[in-house]
């Protein structure tokens, strides 16, 4: 039947797209599934630059970085379905049955391989606990963004950010561009979150403030948005009593945190990791279940496109590759100062090519030691000027010298050199 | 009319026994509660309570002590509060005369469960029927502020209306689901015990419940087979009454499809419309005034919810007082709701907590499970803002009932007010002063499971008040959903997307709602074109992104439906903008 | 003196820079990329800016835009000032120019997608 494909990609955003063409180069026939009506996922709002600086040594838009992956996309005629939601995938003895609705009606498409590059979704008012009526004017970043970046409508003419994010000080920047008075950006952690460069370009250049260890726990107004109330917060993030204020606005961005979407996944019984709230995955990023790869931000939070696509290169490769074996694996433990790592396994029945690691460290760590311990033996420290929890880390390692087996304890953890 | 001796027995041919009160002994206990501030007073049949409190709650306690327990000679509440910040009632932006001069049969005051179903059971007969409700949606207060639990009755004894009317309105759930297309389903509730010793006490106590009060399916159910129903529930459970009748529906999906089938077969529903006042004349209504013109009624029900006090004293038959008590529940994604699938609740019988309730647990009919309400007394009837205790509050002691639960679960959550008497019991009755009044009021929990046999009833009245009426020979009770295609199979999706290709383009991905249901949801019989109005028909926004995604798309959806710009859609309410328009201005059309 | 952040790497680097005369004096830099950063941020602070323009299109009503390299900071506002002053229409491909020469300041605007000259992509099935 027609319907049968090597690899099926679920998403067209910048990991799916590099999953497609990786695994179409490498011989497979690919069908890459998008519900939305065009390629290029989140980038297509993402419209500021700074994307593709590690990929193409250029400062990019997102939509400039989006396209050149959907150019060679086309003209390697990878098969796609756009405006097609995957209803349901059924797990097979010889592989996967992707059930999809669109306006043509259902079908069902075989595919030996998956990659899942569903993304991520933002964290809501209601999530980070803020109470208070319900009116118009309270909007996640993606979303104030789309009004703005792809319908050109303002959500906002006065308004208040919460969280110091990059998606945070990128809006701050963006809104005031486009005419809304920032109030503020207010974030509940005594550090910023998001890059040095963006709290220089984003705030300082607009003179928008930035108020640490402080966060919005109250919302007024019954209509539209008519004011918030800002808390100071203690170590623990917890408000402090007798320091709320109100201030008045009409808008409140919220750019508290990304969730890893994983419904598919977990459906298909794939193990999550409740640090990265993605797969538990192995270097060639198969998830739990044979033949199910996962990349992008569906697997963990990136801050960097280019790493995204990159997963989606490696999950790409692998499912065009994939053939049913049995897995030897052994688990990469997260230790001091380790607040999560990807891949969470290697596999040592695999070829023993270096691996790529990803990571983000619990605390702000200056002038550290990354180590990788084998059984309690040091086997690799690589030297960091800082680390710091929002930046994610990569890293190469060559596993093969570890002398690792099945039964190995294998421990990423950090440790604090001193000046 | 009714009339009382002068020992305060109600000399009414209803009357039943209890209906009498010992003014002496309540104005002896109003005195001792409220320090001599606030005296009592037998006046037309109501306990009549007049003078100073410091607060609402000293009020409220004044009140609670004055009232006697579902008895019909009610307390009206005239204490002054100090200080208190009265907010008056919200008021629809609109002011037109789109109702000007209507001479309905009945016009009905109010959106909510009960109006709505008393709308679609008088629409059997050849009247003209005009609901008005403030809001700009039905269903905007408690009938859409609550759990949807449709409650088996273990609580409640023989004697008051909410004990009458539940077992007729919980039997009537199934059909009337099915008539009506909303989703209903039998899920069965426990009262979780961990006190062994209690076994024999509360066995008794479920068969006074099974032989006297009527709850027939109560049963005594062991640790064991809790356990094997509801594996995640606390192990340290003992025993539970297993209440098999308990279902669960969709509240506010309820009231709009009542509503809806009351306008398919002629009445008319007017939202965004404000009862501001009434002209009467020798004990009768002779007019309405609202925001959109005065209307001329034969008859007036009133079920306007926490204001039902308020319509009842424009009618000069003010013979009740309603506190508002506010609930909330939060809501968690349907991961969660793999963990239990009926109602359940744990009974601690060391803690005695009277209204400050801790509500319970209850897996939705769309497959989430809500945890709540609490319960605290209110002077705002209209404050439906959330608090961090409430939630707190709840979760701690519903994680007892089930340890698995998680606050990082929690996609959302709510507040409503109820609208209790002090008796704590429905008002469902003709007018005491009033000639063309009935009052339909003090409509709290359970009133979502009493609404089928309330509306019956009140249809009775109704005719007779009218002098008869004839049945309307169109009437269609059944109405047709809106498909739901996430529930279909791949062969009935495809067949609907045949036909309409809107079908297949999915909006909302959590809740995989397509563009065609909510272009339905649009062209229904009530149209609510707000993002609010579409989400509370067809779910676009309910899942666990809560519109981050799909509310740019809908909002498009209302723009393109009505052939305006995104500026012009709302939220729910008039001043509700979603966006202030382009940010950009273009050439100038001169260039 | 004057004390900004090294915005050139993600390192951040806290530079001091005083202006003596002639000269201007920069520390607390790790490599010359900052050294410039700081001159040229004391002098003539330099950036780029992202927005939209609108076009004749309803389904698409704008296209995003970048100006083709850095413009003085001062100027951020008059640039965006003409950026909304214009409207787009098809085929606009991206990197076409949609103002050039913003105000003189030898820097066009440029579109940074192509999304009015693109077909229906790749709906190969």
């Amino acid at each position: 039947m027609n319907n049968y494909y090597d690899v099926i990609v679920i998403g067209g955003g910048p990991a799916g797209l590099a999953a497609a063409i990786q695994a179409k180069k490498d011989g497979a026939e690919v069908l890459l599934i998008e519900r939305e009506s065009r390629l290029g996922g989140i980038l297509k709002q993402c419209i500021h630059d700074g994307f593709g600086l590690v990929r193409f040594e250029e400062k990019l838009s997102g939509p400039e970085y989006a396209e050149r992956f959907i150019d060679e996309f086309n003209s390697l005629s990878i098969k796609s379905l756009t405006l097609t939601f995957v209803t349901k995938i059924e797990k097979k003895a010889d592989g996967f049955d992707v059930h999809i609705v669109n306006r043509k009606g259902t079908a069902e498409y075989r595919c030996n391989a998956l990659v899942l590059a569903t993304g991520c979704r933002e964290r809501t008012a209601k999530q980070v606990f803020i109470h208070g009526t319900r009116p118009s004017g309270v909007f996640t970043a993606g979303t104030a963004q789309h009004f703005t970046n792809l319908l050109g409508e303002l959500p906002a003419k006065k308004c208040v950010i919460l969280g110091s994010g990059d998606i945070g000080l990128i809006m701050a920047r963006r809104l005031t561009l486009e005419g809304c008075r920032v109030l503020g950006v207010y974030e509940a952690k005594p550090t910023p979150s998001g890059l040095t460069r963006n709290i220089h370009q984003c705030l300082n250049d607009y003179e928008i403030p930035l108020y640490l260890s402080h966060t919005v726990t109250r919302v007024f107004g019954d209509e539209r948005l008519e004011a918030v109330e800002i808390s100071q917060v203690d170590e623990q993030m917890r408000p402090v009593e007798g320091t709320q204020k109100r201030v008045e606005c009409d808008a409140l961005i919220l750019s508290v945190g990304l969730i890893p979407e994983n419904e598919l996944a977990e459906n298909l019984g794939v193990s999550i990791d409740p640090r990265t709230k993605g797969p538990i995955c192995d270097e060639k990023l198969m998830t739990s279940v044979d033949g199910v790869f996962s990349c992008g931000n569906a697997l963990h939070v990136n801050d960097l496109v280019d790493y995204v696509s990159e997963s989606g290169e490696t999950a790409g490769a692998a499912a065009a590759a994939y053939k049913k074996t049995q897995r030897n694996t052994v688990g990469l433990e997260r230790g001091e100062g380790i607040m999560s790592l990807v891949p969470q396994m290697i596999d040592l029945s695999g070829s023993a090519e270096p691996v790529t690691v990803y990571f983000r460290s619990a605390a702000v760590l200056n002038n550290c030691l990354l180590k990788i311990t084998v059984d309690g033996v040091e086997k690799f420290r690589k030297k960091y000027a800082f680390l710091r929890p929002p930046e994610m880390e990569r890293l190469v390692v060559d596993f093969s010298s570890f002398g690792i087996n099945k039964k190995s304890k294998i421990i990423f953890e950090t440790e604090v050199t001193g000046q | 009319m009714l009339s009382l001796n002068k020992v305060g027995q109600l000399t009414d041919s209803n009357k039943k026994a209890g209906d009498f009160v010992n003014i002496a002994k309540i104005q002896k206990k109003v005195a001792a509660v409220s320090g001599g501030k606030v005296k009592a007073e037998l006046s037309d049949g109501c306990v009549v309570l007049s003078g100073k409190a410091d607060s609402w709650e000293e009020a409220i306690k004044v009140c609670g002590a004055a009232a006697t327990p579902y008895s019909k000679i009610h307390v009206v509440n005239d204490i002054a509060v100090n200080n208190l910040d009265e907010k008056p009632m919200r008021m629809p932006a609109v002011h037109d005369s789109a109702i000007d001069g209507e001479r309905p049969d009945v016009l009905i005051i109010g959106g909510g469960i009960s109006g709505a179903s008393i709308a679609r059971e008088l629409s059997k007969y050849k009247l003209n029927i005009l609901l008005v409700e403030k809001e700009p949606d039905l269903a905007m207060q408690a009938s859409g502020r609550n759990d949807g639990e449709v409650h088996p009755g273990i609580d409640l004894s023989k004697g008051s209306l909410k004990h009458y009317y539940i077992r007729k309105g919980n039997k009537m759930y199934g059909d009337v689901c099915r008539e009506l297309g909303v989703e209903f389903k039998r899920v069965g509730q426990y009262v979780c015990f961990n006190e062994a010793w209690a076994k024999p006490i509360i066995a008794l106590y479920v068969l006074k419940r099974k032989y006297i009060d009527k709850i027939e399916d109560s049963e005594i159910i062991s640790g064991k087979e809790l356990h094997r129903r509801e594996p995640n529930f606390n192990g340290s459970f003992k025993f539970a009454i297993s209440n098999p009748s308990t279902g669960c529906v969709c509240p506010y999906g309820l009231t709009i499809a009542y509503a809806e089938n009351a306008v398919m077969n002629g009445a008319k529903v007017m939202l965004n419309t404000a009862v501001t006042g009434m002209c009467v004349e020798n004990s009768r209504i002779i007019s309405v005034t609202t925001n959109r013109g005065t209307v001329f009624p034969r008859i007036v029900i009133n079920a306007a919810g926490v204001f039902s006090e308020e319509i009842a004293k424009m009618a000069c038959d003010r013979f009740f007082s309603i506190h508002p008590r506010r609930g909330t529940n939060s809501i968690l994604d349907k991961k969660a709701g793999k963990y239990m699938h009926s109602v359940a609740s744990i009974k601690e019988l060391a803690a005695s907590d009277g209204h400050t309730k801790g509500g319970g647990i209850l897996h939705t009919v769309h497959g989430n499970l809500l945890i709540g309400p609490d319960a605290v007394e209110t002077s705002e009837k209209e404050n439906v803002a959330t608090n961090p205790e409430s939630i707190e509050k709840v979760f701690s002691r519903q994680k007892n009932t089930m340890p698995v639960l998680s606050e990082r679960d929690i996609i959302t959550y709510f507040t409503g007010v109820r609208a209790p008497t002090f008796e704590e019991d429905f008002i469902i009755e003709k007018g005491r002063k009033c000639e063309n009044i009935i009052h339909c009021a003090g409509i709290q929990s359970p009133g979502l499971t009493t609404a089928p046999a309330v509306a019956l009833d009140v249809e009775k009245m109704a005719v007779e008040m009218l002098g008869g009426a004839e049945k309307n020979p169109g009437f269609n009770p059944v109405r047709k959903p809106i498909p739901a295609l996430r529930n279909m199979t791949d062969e009935e999706r495809a067949r609907l997307i045949a036909e309409n290709p809107d079908y297949g383009e999915i909006v909302c991905r959590c809740e995989e709602i397509s563009k065609g249901e909510i272009l339905d949801a649009l062209n229904s019989p009530v149209c609510v074109p707000t993002v609010d109005g579409v989400k509370k028909r067809v779910r676009p926004g309910m899942g666990r992104c809560q519109g981050g995604f799909c509310s740019p798309l809908v909002t498009k959806i209302i723009a393109e439906f009505l052939n305006k710009p995104l500026e012009a859609v709302r939220k729910n309410y008039d001043g509700s903008v979603i966006v202030y328009g382009s940010t950009k201005k273009g050439e100038a059309a001169d260039e | 003196m004057k004390q900004i952040v090294c915005t050139v790497c993600p390192n951040g680097c806290a530079l001091k820079v005083e202006r003596d005369g002639e000269e201007i004096k920069v520390s607390g830099n790790k490599c010359k990329r900052g050294e410039n950063f700081a001159v040229s941020e004391l002098i003539k602070p330099m950036r780029t800016i992202c927005s939209t323009v609108k076009t004749n299109r309803a389904d698409i009503p704008v296209v995003p835009v970048r100006v083709s390299s850095e413009i003085p900071k001062e100027k951020i506002f008059a640039v965006m000032n003409e950026i909304n002053s214009v409207t787009v229409s098809a085929p606009l491909k991206r990197g076409d120019t949609v103002i050039e020469n913003v105000l003189g300041l030898g820097v066009d605007v440029i579109a940074t997608s192509g999304i009015l000259s693109a077909g229906k992509g790749g709906e190969t099935i």
